[in-house]
């Protein structure tokens, strides 16, 4: 399908025939920053902003995820099976780092032997639509992971800002579909390409941090045992804000909870980070210090995620950046290990 | 040449002391603060080699407080305190995770730290692309607009409350003191809080702390956090459940304040490490304000004073007993 | 699509005590359903996902040999909250189960092979399973000669004691077990199993070892086993990591770019020198 247009004024109606039909969430404004919410009307959508405080993983992903429930008292003992989520969804105004980040959590998530049904299913009744960047950040570096401020994996639809209209441009079948069921759609003229061209080529070029990440993973390839891991960790407080805010960490904690006889098996994230991670019951933890487990976040990321599936994990959202309480900066760290 | 060039700047002395202290082997380490990779940040860094002092800056981002990397060494340190630090260094020694030799204090007087997020608010969202502190205001400078800021507006609240600006103790002061706090009433907020009634207390707490995403920032960021395995991650037995369940959340915050009376200096830096923004500030001082009623005692004074809750006195409030 | 984290319901069928301080139990479990029995086909070296809801789940290699028709055995060492709950268990009582997990020790490659199966501690479950699916009369004559190196602690604290006594008296096995302090009645080796390796000298022809122990077992019997000659990618070890979801996805169980649950826990000595050594045992 080619590229088609709507224009600004289109948008809140458009979200409002889309509420009636999916659960529609977006960013909205909260205090001083931005959260992806359910919105109920298409005025609640923000649309000028830079990125959300905690990235949209969470639709796909949440923080707290029943696995299952069961009941404990002795007739009914048993494992129900949880319901499925009934509504189609729509994701509306992620940024592209975000919409790629979950093509990366698909490889974890989907691409083993072992399927993760929730995270599946959630995705198969998800259509993302994604909203470009004309303004990158300072702190983004996106380009430098195979991405960019218009790119457009792991979208069904992208928007680009152009001025009074929004360019569409439809990436999936999905996509094609729901632009045919909405009359606010029209083709895409010459003038609209031409200024999206020139949006999209500004946007690009002003992101100034390039590295090369490939020549990261081959210096991490023999870093192991290196003593830079000490430098780089000594001021490290081992929280977790980077992994929790982090577009493609995954990992998550099992825990059973109960009341009186009712109890749930549910999932929480969790952080490669924390000093338990890896406890094992004898006492021994192989990570015993944050130098092992700065160790692993950066050797994760940049050559395990390599090594397994081609591509870094990470989509240079430059979250991790901003919230990091002592301001260790992945930039500086990628810089530095290329400096080894 | 004018008169402020005679007076060299706080961030020369803190690189002249920082040098002379590795040059003469009086530390093995200077821990102090560097540029940092952002506007208006500045960044912990741990120097070693005499040359490396050159990177040592000091100005109204310096934000984090440094004593939480002291514990568990062997060697002789050097530490860029401002008041608030150096009162954790003394609490850290009163409970022998630290002794007097160990730590050469460079104590600095301090006139408060900006709130980033005080920033951000005001600025609507707009990034801030270069930063400059001059005198009393700050320049902030983005795409498309610059913004004068008066920096006393912006300073972090722990800095307004402070009353301690002066570190108590040092071994080198750099630069002068500065005139205290005296006049404020640092608790006036929790008093009106304290005053409204219970439900508008919990609907305050429950709607803050459900944002809480238990990423621990707070507990990190503490210089008195120091459990070898803190209360939330036994299992045996379990204290609370893992999750962001609000009753979970509410009583992990509410237990570390409490493991905090009588030992928290207020420096803030809970409150400045949480990513999601909440105010953490209000539990962790009415503890402090409740010690400070109750037993006449605040922390991170005097390294002869006995914590309140290492000891008694036999005319200690006890209203509670009926 | 299967949901992998669903467990299904086993029944315990018996509780064997295995040492004399009561830590170590045996659970001998029956399917409670046919299909459930009927898909569960494992091999020695797989592990399963034992859980007690409520409290939680924990991972176990599976203990029985797939040569033992009818149920599954697993072997639990009591020492934190999902082991202890285990303990509590009385026969007739239900586990839940996920699995089988993991992959098996390569029985194609073994096949007319030397085998010498090393095993320390309370670690020896899997290779029981080995041990008897190689020792049982369809399989023995696919392998060669067959070795088996056992050292606990103290006498008492021998698994599977019974089996022991039946393998010393085959022809076709030789057992030596060793203890690191001998009681009065104890006749026989006394030292750790990296001396007692030494001692016993097993040729390195046509061979294979296989290791499984608590990680300082395991770091001074490799070097015994290199030197004797064996090569890294005839030295086969079970690995043990914290895990959660078994399946690969929580990220936890890593050692380098290999996940300990889908990965292994089997692993060549050549594959794990490709892997950052985490658990200091094998550099």
């Amino acid at each position: 399908m080619k590229e088609m247009k709507i224009a600004k004024n289109d948008l809140v109606s458009f979200l409002d025939t889309l509420i009636t039909e999916y659960e529609v969430f977006a960013p909205v404004k909260k205090d001083s920053s931005v959260v992806f919410q359910e919105i109920y009307s298409g005025s609640e959508a923000l649309l000028d902003y830079s990125n959300s405080q905690k990235p949209p993983k969470e639709m796909f992903f949440p923080q707290k995820e029943r696995l299952f429930s069961y009941d404990l008292s002795p007739k009914k003992a048993g494992i129900e099976e949880p319901l499925l989520a009934e509504k189609q969804r729509i994701i509306f105004g992620i940024r592209p780092c975000d919409a790629r980040s979950f093509v990366l959590l698909d490889r974890v998530f989907s691409g083993g032997v072992y399927k993760d049904i929730y995270y599946i299913d959630k995705r198969k009744k998800t259509l993302v639509i994604a909203l470009g960047c004309n303004r990158p950040k300072s702190t983004c570096f996106c380009t430098s992971l195979g991405g960019g401020p218009f790119s457009q994996e792991g979208s069904d639809l992208l928007l680009i800002d152009i001025g009074q209209e929004y360019v569409v441009q439809v990436i999936t079948d999905k996509g094609e579909e729901l632009i045919k069921k909405h009359k606010e759609f029209m083709e895409a003229d010459e003038q609209s390409l031409f200024s999206m061209r020139k949006v999209v080529d500004t946007a690009e070029a002003s992101i100034k941090f390039r590295v090369d990440v490939w020549k990261v993973k081959e210096k991490l390839d023999g870093m192991f045992d290196d003593p830079f891991w000490d430098l780089v960790s000594e001021k490290c407080l081992g929280c977790s804000a980077c992994t929790y805010l982090c577009p493609t960490c995954h990992c998550f904690d099992v825990v059973d909870e109960v009341i009186g006889q009712r109890g749930e098996r549910i999932r929480i994230w969790d952080s490669c980070a924390f000093p338990n991670f890896t406890l094992q019951t004898s006492g021994f933890n192989p990570r015993p210090t944050i130098k092992e487990r700065v160790r692993q976040r950066i050797m994760h990321k940049f050559k395990y995620f390599v090594d397994n599936y081609g591509v870094a994990a990470c989509v240079g959202c430059g979250r991790c950046i901003r919230e990091c309480p002592v301001n260790l900066d992945i930039r500086a760290v990628l810089n530095s290990i290329l400096e080894r | 040449m004018n008169g402020d060039d005679l007076m060299p700047d706080i961030s020369t002395m803190i690189r002249d002391t920082a040098r002379k202290l590795l040059e003469e082997k009086k530390v093995d380490l200077v821990i102090g603060f560097e540029k940092g990779t952002l506007p208006l940040r500045s960044t912990p860094c741990f120097i070693r080699n005499s040359k490396e002092a050159e990177k040592l800056v000091w100005n109204a981002s310096c934000e984090n407080n440094l004593a939480r990397y002291l514990r568990k060494r062997q060697e002789k340190i050097g530490i860029v305190a401002k008041g608030c630090d150096v009162r954790s260094i003394v609490e850290l020694i009163k409970e022998k995770q630290l002794t007097r030799e160990q730590v050469f204090i460079i104590g600095i007087p301090c006139n408060g730290m900006v709130d980033r997020k005080k920033i951000d608010l005001k600025l609507n969202g707009r990034e801030i692309l270069e930063a400059e502190e001059k005198d009393a205001t700050l320049i902030l400078k983005g795409y498309n607009f610059t913004e004068t800021l008066d920096k006393e507006e912006f300073l972090h609240d722990s800095c307004r409350t402070c009353k301690y600006r002066n570190p108590v103790i040092y071994d080198v002061l750099i630069g002068n003191k500065v005139a205290e706090n005296e006049g404020t009433d640092e608790y006036e907020e929790i008093r009106q809080f304290e005053a409204k009634s219970a439900d508008e207390r919990w609907q305050f707490f429950t709607e803050e702390f459900s944002q809480c995403i238990r990423c621990y920032a707070c507990r990190n960021a503490c210089p008195l956090c120091y459990c070898q395995e803190c209360f939330v991650d036994n299992s045996q037995p379990q204290w609370i459940g893992k999750t962001t369940n609000l009753s979970d959340t509410l009583i992990f915050h509410v237990v570390r304040a409490l493991h905090a009376a009588g030992r928290c200096v207020d420096c803030g830096a809970c409150d400045r490490a949480c990513p999601m923004g909440i105010d953490i500030r209000k539990l962790t001082r009415k503890v402090q304000m409740d010690v400070k009623q109750l037993f006449h005692y605040e922390a991170g004074i005097s390294v002869d004073d006995i914590p309140p809750l290492a000891t008694f006195n036999l005319d200690d409030p006890q209203e509670f007993i009926k | 699509m299967k949901n992998p984290y669903l467990p299904f319901a086993m029944r315990i069928d018996k509780i064997v005590i295995e040492t004399e301080d009561y830590n170590i139990k045996t659970f001998r479990l029956s399917f409670l359903n046919k299909e459930d029995e009927e898909s569960f086909n494992y091999l020695p070296g797989q592990f399963a996902q034992l859980s007690i809801l409520g409290v939680g789940e924990a991972p176990f290699g599976i203990a029985s040999s797939p040569t033992q028709i009818g149920g599954l055995e697993f072997t639990v060492n009591k020492a934190g909250v999902v082991t202890t709950a285990l303990h509590n268990l009385e026969e007739g009582g239900i586990i839940w189960v996920r699995g089988p997990l993991g992959n098996c020790f390569p029985l194609e490659e073994l096949e007319g092979k030397n085998i010498v199966i090393i095993g320390g501690g309370f670690a020896f479950t899997t290779l029981r399973s080995l041990t008897n699916y190689i020792l049982n009369e369809k399989h023995r004559g696919q392998f060669g000669k067959v070795i088996v190196i056992y050292g606990v602690r103290r006498p008492g604290l021998f698994l599977y004691k019974n089996e022991l006594k039946e393998w010393e008296r085959r022809p076709d096995c030789e057992l030596y077990l060793t203890v690191d302090k001998a009681d009065e009645v104890w006749q026989g080796k006394v030292g750790v199993v990296p001396n007692i390796i030494k001692e016993v000298n097993p040729s390195p022809e046509n061979s294979y070892a296989v290791v499984c122990g608590p990680p300082v077992m395991i770091k001074f019997t490799l070097p015994v086993l290199r030197a004797l000659g064996f090569l890294p990618e005839r030295i086969i070890l079970s690995l043990e990591m914290r895990m959660k979801c078994g399946i690969g996805i929580c990220g936890r169980c890593n050692i380098g770019n290999r996940y300990v649950c889908k990965d292994g826990p089997i692993f060549t000595l050549a594959q794990l020198s490709e892997l950052p050594d985490e658990l200091l045992i094998w550099r």
